[in-house]
């Protein structure tokens, strides 16, 4: 029964997509825990031990609110940008080899896959913002669709970095290229460190994660494109947020850390310790820095990073000549 | 990495929207009064050409409680305690000001550890206030979930100390009501100053810890030529405090016209040229590290002594002012503090006309000048800077 | 460059904070031990015959700066000593609009409206916060739940100079007394 491809793609998806939504929603937990500690704090503590239940209580109490429409929004495309969200986060999960077997579709353009559906995350965000109705949340859409297309280029440059040096799209085949010649952050020297860092920091903008979060800035934009949205609609943003950045992390360490390779332990429990030790960074990061205004996101995109990136992808490709 | 200057503009406050050519149309956006970062309900209406900021408009208002005409009516014993309410970020110096006022009108001589309590009180509460400023900032600066949030916490942290001194001095954490017309009510419980020490100890250390999240290229990067205030129209506009010394010009009521006993301290009056959100920000960083230095100086020397030169209060018409009046300038965080006192001899227990000179509100006055010109993330920085606190500001 | 050494120490700080223990107190859990001086709640006291110390004097009701206090009195034998005295009949205290600024405690001439530690507990309905007589001297029973704070030691604490000289001396003994912080300024330059 499994060899009919409908229903093993069913299964898996439905495996990851559980899996996932499970790890997102105690990965919250975890973010708030870590969060209140470094602020002095204790984090959730009441809803079960060490308030390891908390999530099931946001989302019992997101689940009972009313989800309130306001009167002039776009009724349709404010109840639909939600959703798409979350399916455009979760979607690139598809490709990301978490073992050498457990992956939904090895596609033979895994890379582009995933990064053109993280590069689209920009329009269900505008979708809601300008769905809202909202002069904040507009001016955070703005700001949202200004940020993604012009970070989607220095994140592209980045990873085409271990595509020229493995010479395949299939992210599958990058991670196998890693486990027999060395992971792509240690070798070319400097090349794969400056790649994987700049990707890192490019994903961190995708993300809107502080020191990059302006679409959202709370102080700013009250909360961005999702000012108006409220209870389980709000909930979904968030958790696709969420989502977004531990993907991205898996995706990280699936270019330039070497997927599921490496010693001694099983594959699945690699790439687990890569994904959250990239992610538990992003975090610290975010809880450690100030947020950058939007020209001056502009100016590190367009006036450091990209130039960067074309170096990068050029020695790479001078590198693969070089070096048979 | 340099600003990106968005387009040369003067700002104007009476700029004619009308006539004014807008590359596209001007948006216009209602910061406030429920915004997360305008310090209290204030409202800022800002007309928008693209992202940048043509003209401002302050609201302020929303808090009127109608102070000063409550005062007429109370008798002067009465008042300290209602004026905790007006800048209640900073309790204690309100106390002070209007009470000096009282003693001038009535000439009565505060006795010397009074004098001395005081200066220790105010310089304490100085500090308990820039760094509720210094937290705020920093949510401004990085978004209520961001890394603003860490330095907010830490933040109050330390300044949950200084309040478990003034609530074991005073048995309040905010309505302190611990002056007196002539003095102080509350002496210092034993083991207070031994406290004091260890809590500037602890603050010194934690503050030198997280100001170095403060050198960060970002921070200066969001502050630099961000605000910029010069000299002529601060004194202009009747601008006081950090914000007229980060604008280079060198003026403390504390120094200038001591009270207390801010004469016997030899203050060092933080200045900073520049006149910017950076400039604003390494003032009242000076200022607490020289809070922290008057309070250790002096809380070692407290005199022994009378705390009061006037009974204790017995009857609400205790306290009588002949006709008369008076002004008293104190030194708040925010600036200079007025009070202008007018008796009449025909009610003597309470004041014919009290007029408050609000520092925050003269400081408020910059927003039009200041504002325009600036981004919508740079025009919340500025807003932070600027330290206004909307209680003082509509009293 | 500058960004990476200013962001990995700000990583730093927080990383070493989070070793920390954290300052949270869990409320419910654990209390904050609260100054002696705390001023929470209101009570009336007896003196040492359970008598009322309240006099119904009405003081504390024209001194109250949100005038939330009122008191009616009456005269009547004393249980105690069966003299005739002023007794408040009815004493209400809104704690509603109560500022909490001392000022009837200080000048109550019996010692008989004191501060006590703990608060009222909230409640649903506004009468929950209005503090009737019962109330007030209910909680003034244990003596444990006193604050520090009453008319008598508040005196203390600001008793003005001793001399029983007539005011213009004791003007003048306040500069006098300027001398004595010279100490002051020569510790001072050796801090």
């Amino acid at each position: 029964m499994m060899e009919n491809p409908w229903i093993s793609g069913l299964v898996y998806s439905a495996v990851l997509v559980t899996v996932l939504m499970t790890a997102i929603a105690w990965i919250s937990w975890f973010e708030r825990k870590v969060a209140g500690r470094m602020q002095s704090r204790l984090g959730p503590t009441l809803v079960g031990p060490f308030g390891l239940f908390q999530p099931l209580a946001d989302a019992l109490k997101a689940l009972q609110k009313e989800g309130i429409v306001p009167k002039d929004a776009d009724p349709f495309l404010y109840r639909f940008a939600p959703p798409l969200t979350m399916a455009l986060a979760l979607g690139t999960a598809a490709v990301i080899p978490f073992t050498p077997h457990f992956l939904g579709s090895d596609l033979d353009i895994g890379v582009l896959y995933a990064l053109a559906l993280s590069g689209m995350m920009a329009f269900p965000i505008w979708i809601a913002s300008w769905a809202s109705n909202n002069k904040y949340a507009l001016i955070g859409g703005m700001r949202m669709v200004a940020q993604g297309i012009s970070y989607e280029i220095p994140m592209v440059l980045a990873a085409l970095v271990p595509v020229v040096l493995s010479g395949s799209l299939s992210l599958g085949d990058i991670v196998e290229y890693q486990h027999v010649n060395g992971w792509f952050v240690l070798w070319p020297p400097g090349v794969g460190l400056g790649a994987f860092m700049l990707f890192f920091t490019t994903a961190l903008a995708e993300g809107n994660r502080i020191p990059f979060d302006i679409p959202e800035a709370e102080s700013e934009l009250v909360a961005g494109p999702t000012t108006e949205y409220t209870a389980i609609n709000w909930t979904i943003f968030a958790a696709s947020e969420y989502g977004h950045s531990v993907i991205t992390s898996a995706l990280a360490s699936t270019l330039f850390l070497g997927g599921w390779s490496g010693p001694w332990l099983p594959p699945l429990a690699w790439m687990v310790i890569k994904t959250s030790v990239l992610f538990v960074t992003i975090t610290w990061i975010r809880w450690s820095l100030l947020r950058l205004r939007s020209d001056q996101l502009m100016a590190l995109c367009w006036k450091y990073l990209v130039p960067f990136a074309l170096m990068l992808l050029l020695v790479a490709g001078i590198w693969t000549h070089v070096r048979p | 990495m340099a600003l990106i200057p968005t387009k040369a503009f003067v700002a104007d406050p009476y700029l004619d929207l009308e006539t004014y050519q807008a590359d596209a149309d001007l948006m216009t956006l209602s910061l406030g009064p429920q915004h997360p970062s305008t310090h209290g309900v204030f409202r800022v209406v800002l007309h928008m050409d693209g992202e940048m900021i043509v003209k401002a408009v302050p609201h302020a208002g929303y808090l009127h409680r109608g102070v000063e005409k409550l005062c007429e009516k109370l008798s002067y014993s009465n008042i300290t305690p209602i004026l905790d309410k007006n800048d209640y970020v900073s309790p204690m110096i309100n106390e002070q000001a209007a009470n000096m006022a009282f003693e001038k009108i009535m000439n009565i001589e505060v006795p010397l550890r009074a004098k001395y309590l005081r200066t220790v009180l105010a310089e304490m509460q100085r500090i308990a206030s820039h760094l509720l400023w210094l937290g705020t900032f920093a949510i401004d600066l990085g978004g209520a979930m961001g890394g603003g949030t860490t330095v907010f916490m830490y933040c109050f942290r330390e300044r949950e100390l200084i309040l478990d001194l003034f609530e074991a001095l005073t048995g309040c954490r905010f309505h302190y009501n611990t002056h007196c017309v002539g003095g102080n009510r509350h002496d210092v419980p034993p083991g207070w100053s031994q406290g004091v020490h260890q809590a500037l100890d602890l603050i010194e250390a934690r503050l030198a810890e997280y100001l170095g999240m403060f050198d960060h290229p970002i921070f200066v990067d969001r502050t630099r030529g961000v605000g910029t205030l010069d000299a002529e129209l601060a004194l202009e506009l009747g601008v006081t405090g950090p914000l007229l010394r980060a604008s280079g010009v060198d003026h403390d009521l504390r120094r200038d016209a001591p009270y207390h006993v801010y004469d016997l301290v030899d203050l060092k009056v933080a200045v900073a040229s520049g006149g910017d959100c950076l400039a604003r920000y390494q003032v009242r960083v000076e200022e607490m590290k020289e809070s922290a230095r008057i309070v250790r100086l002096l809380i070692d020397n407290l005199p022994a002594g009378p705390l009061s030169s006037t009974k204790p209060l017995n009857m609400v018409t205790q306290f009588k002012a002949t006709a008369g009046q008076v002004y008293v300038g104190v030194e708040t965080p925010r600036g200079e503090l007025g009070t202008w006192l007018i008796a009449d001899g025909k009610k003597a227990t309470s004041p014919y006309r009290m007029k408050i000179r609000p520092p925050s509100l003269h400081n408020a006055a910059v927003i039009p000048y200041v504002l325009p010109g600036h981004t919508l993330s740079d025009a919340i920085a500025i807003l932070g800077s600027l330290d206004p606190i909307m209680g003082e500001v509509d009293r | 460059m500058g960004y990476l050494t200013a962001t990995v120490q700000s990583l730093y700080t927080t990383l070493r904070e989070s070793l920390r223990t954290p300052s949270t107190i869990e409320y419910p859990k654990v209390k904050r031990v609260r100054a002696p001086r705390i001023r929470a709640s209101f009570a009336l006291t007896r003196d040492a015959q359970g008598d009322e110390n309240c006099i119904g004097c009405k003081k504390c009701e024209k001194v109250c700066p949100s005038e939330v206090i009122a008191v009616t009195m009456a005269k009547k034998p004393s249980p105690v000593t069966t003299k005739a005295r002023g007794y408040a009949t009815d004493f209400t205290l809104n704690l509603q609009a109560c500022i909490v600024c001392e000022l009837c405690v200080q000048v109550c001439p019996t010692d008989a409206i004191i501060m006590v530690k703990d608060q009222e507990k909230p409640g649903y309905e506004r009468e929950d916060l209005t503090l009737t007589m019962d109330r007030l001297y209910r909680n003034g029973e244990s003596k444990e739940r006193w604050a520090w704070s009453n008319a008598t030691i508040l005196g203390e604490h600001q008793k003005p100079p001793e001399a029983p000289k007539p005011p213009a001396p004791a003007v003048a003994a306040a500069p006098a007394a300027a001398p004595a912080p010279v100490p002051a300024p020569e510790k001072k330059e050796g801090a």
